[in-house]
């Protein structure tokens, strides 16, 4: 038989781990610790990057922007009415939004200009403004923000009114109409959504001018390359970012960020396996007397060999399954304290949004290999060593 | 250069077994040129155990070495989500000019170490280890192939260009293929290669009922072949239900209830299965029922599996594709 399976020789593993309960434990302690901090970092990147997934699903499907001399900057208005003659787009629509600096509080404010007859570019934004009554006609312009705008705003004593500074110098006094409640926490929290002209005035823009624009297809998304390369065609110093190309670019962010930290990882765990590496290898005169008397009673090599490696694979198995627990005890239901800054990052307004569950089979597999493996590894020559002991030199 | 958690893991194997390889060569080098088992001196001695080591080194690389070969390809094919034009693992493996050749290796080196095993079991059961030089110069043999990979997987993992436009698996699995073996399968018609694919399986029955090691080892090769080979031509289009969509590897995506991973495995370990035990056959003299056995069981396994798909095709639609 290629590959016997003993399970008395399993037992037997598993009470020779008990045995040296003491040095077996500590590395089972800092093995599991390892794959804890490894699994956690890569569940974190996993479940942020879903929620973006899923707010790219309400994201238009191309966002034009006008480039001159490398630098991001305004698009007429104008444009419009030649890129709806384009064969293929459904709808254009020009966007007015920015960043607003509030210093008192050290934040930046995103600001989005939007008409209440307007429809609104995205799904997320149309379900954010539903349930507010953006119709309503007041004296002075109103607008309404995310719940951590709310909050900061409320800190520095503007209750139902902010004053924005213009370029120019002067105060806008704009009221807070109301607050959005969104699932989508992630892109609404540090959100507010005011009257265009109003967008304007704080932006000290010109009303002919937009910040980009965004296009949807009519019908058929296989023409977006088409449709891509008419655009620059028409008008060269426009820029088109797909749905498609923020996906990847998604992707390509959060592969680089673990795998970033995972290339640091790599070293500590290096670092760990010398040490279980020297562990094993400096084998303590009882052991040796353990071995001599198995094989005195008749054990082989191979069978010496075998139990070993059970010894290691159990180790570094429940070390693993360990350690995956309470990953995900602490993403999931801790929601990662400390660790996730790596990812999130450390603006004021961003923090408070749930890590989605996300756990597939692929990333156990990953981590699996990860971490068992190479455990083994370590311990597969100190095991050789221990195996080939003589009964008769060490009985003696 | 990407740096995705994967591909750290693939590398970081992928150093573990370069290091424990090259001991496990010197080793087997030294031990197959001094090895003489009527020997009673202590350099025998010291040999015998040496040669336990190689093997239980063997033995991790090979048993890593299976599930890895699937995580290289579900790798590839997580890459091909980021890579532009790549819409499966083979865009991303024939982005680079030797990615296909690191597969054949992988596969090449799963059936060598394979068979590695299968002489260590009848070695380590002989009463005078008859087979230990064999299998040594065997695996110093097999560690050309098997560093050949290595290298070939790190420079497949440096070089790829995560923002090169590469091509998708339906113009390099058709008549229009830039690669001129490629392109010839599908100038033939595909009716051809079914009905030798049949005909093989056929062969290799006989062959096995025959017990003729010679003829089992021949036709089993013929069948991995001609498996693969009608396998893009004609079975995977009915997997796929599209008549232009022909590609081994999308059979691995999850739209196909990752059906590839049970085809391959089924097919690989028929094959395997018969030829490495008619090898062992040729070098024992005895016949490997066992083996035998297994193999006509996951070959037929595999051949009712793919004829499934375009019956069930047929019954359900009254055409072929």
């Amino acid at each position: 038989m290629l590959f016997s399976f003993r399970w008395l020789l399993l037992e037997y593993a598993v009470r020779s781990l008990f045995r040296r309960f003491g040095k077996n434990f500590f590395i089972f302690f800092i093995l599991s610790f390892l794959i804890f901090i490894l699994s956690s970092v890569l569940m974190i990147a996993e479940s942020i990057k879903a929620e973006l997934n899923a707010t790219l699903k309400t994201l238009p499907d191309m966002t034009l922007q006008r480039f001159v001399a490398g630098k991001q900057t305004l698009i007429p208005v104008s444009r419009v009415d030649a890129l709806l003659e384009i064969q293929g787009v459904g709808s254009v629509t020009p966007r007015i939004w920015g960043y607003y600096y509030f210093k008192p509080a050290g934040v930046n404010f995103s600001v989005v200009g939007l008409d209440a007859y307007e429809e609104p570019y995205s799904a997320t934004m149309a379900r954010l403004i539903k349930d507010v009554d953006w119709t309503q006609r007041s004296p002075s312009p109103t607008m309404i923000v995310g719940e951590g705008v709310k909050t900061i705003l409320r800190e520095n004593y503007y209750n139902d009114f902010f004053n924005f500074i213009t370029p120019e110098g002067q105060t806008k006094k704009v009221g807070i109409a109301g607050v959005f409640h969104s699932d989508l926490a992630l892109e609404a929290n540090d959100l507010i959504v005011l009257p265009k002209q109003t967008a304007y005035e704080i932006f000290g823009m010109n009303a002919s001018d937009a910040t980009d624009i965004v296009l949807k297809v009519s019908a058929n998304v296989s023409e977006i390359p088409t449709i891509v390369a008419k655009i620059i065609e028409k008008f060269p110093d426009l820029r088109v970012v797909t749905r498609d190309d923020i996906r990847v670019s998604y992707q390509n962010i959060f592969d680089y960020k673990s795998g970033f930290f995972l290339a640091l990882f790599c070293v500590c765990a290096f670092a760990f396996f010398i040490i279980v590496y020297d562990k094993s290898n400096a084998l303590s005169s009882e052991e040796k007397k353990e071995i001599g008397i198995l094989k005195a009673l008749g054990w082989d090599t191979d069978t010496v060999l075998q139990e070993k490696f059970f010894e290691s694979f159990i180790l570094s198995l429940g070390a693993f399954l360990f350690g995956l627990a309470t990953a995900l005890f602490y993403v999931y239901a801790l929601q990662a304290p400390l660790l996730r800054a790596i990812f999130t990052g450390y603006s004021t307004l961003k923090p408070p949004f749930a890590l989605p569950y996300t756990l597939s089979g692929s990333m156990i597999v990953l981590l699996f290999l990860l971490s068992v493996p190479v455990y083994i590894a370590a311990t597969l020559i100190p095991a050789w060593r221990t195996s080939i002991v003589d009964a008769d030199e060490v009985l003696r | 250069m990407t740096l995705t958690p994967e591909i750290i893991a693939l590398l970081t194997l992928d150093v573990i077994f370069l290091g424990l390889g090259t001991l496990a060569l010197i080793l087997s080098l030294r031990i197959a040129y001094r090895w003489d088992y009527a020997a009673v001196t202590p350099l025998q001695y010291r040999l015998t155990k040496q040669s336990t080591l190689v093997a239980v080194i063997i033995k991790y690389i090979f048993v890593l070495k299976l599930p890895l070969f699937l995580f290289f390809i579900y790798t590839c094919d997580k890459l091909s989500a980021v890579i532009t034009g790549a819409m499966c693992a083979s865009g991303v493996v024939n982005s680079i000019g030797f990615g296909l050749d690191l597969t054949l290796f992988k596969l090449f080196n799963l059936y060598g170490f394979g068979f590695w095993l299968l002489l260590h079991a009848e070695d380590a059961s002989h009463v005078r280890l008859a087979y230990t030089r064999l299998k040594l110069i065997l695996f110093a043999l097999l560690c050309v192939p098997l560093f050949t990979e290595i290298i070939l997987e790190i420079g497949f993992f440096t070089r790829l260009d995560v923002s090169k436009i590469v091509s998708c698996c339906g113009t390099l699995f058709s008549a229009a293929s830039s690669s001129a073996s490629l392109s010839l399968l599908f100038n033939v018609d595909a009716r051809v290669w079914v009905g030798i694919f049949y005909l093989v399986y056929t062969v290799s029955l006989i062959a096995l009922w025959l017990k003729s090691t010679a003829g089992v080892i021949v036709s089993n090769t013929l069948f991995l072949i001609f498996a693969l080979i009608s396998l893009i031509v004609f079975f995977s289009t009915y997997v796929y239900e599209l008549p232009t969509h022909r590609c081994p590897f999308c059979l691995l995506q999850k739209e196909y209830y990752y059906v590839g991973y049970g085809l391959y495995v089924m097919l690989f370990t028929g094959t395997f299965c018969a030829v490495g035990g008619g090898l062992l056959a040729s070098i024992t003299h005895t016949i490997p029922y066992r083996y035998w056995r297994l193999s006509g069981f996951f070959n037929t396994a595999y051949v009712v599996s793919i004829s499934a798909y375009p019956l069930a095709y047929y019954l359900k639609n009254g055409v072929w594709l």
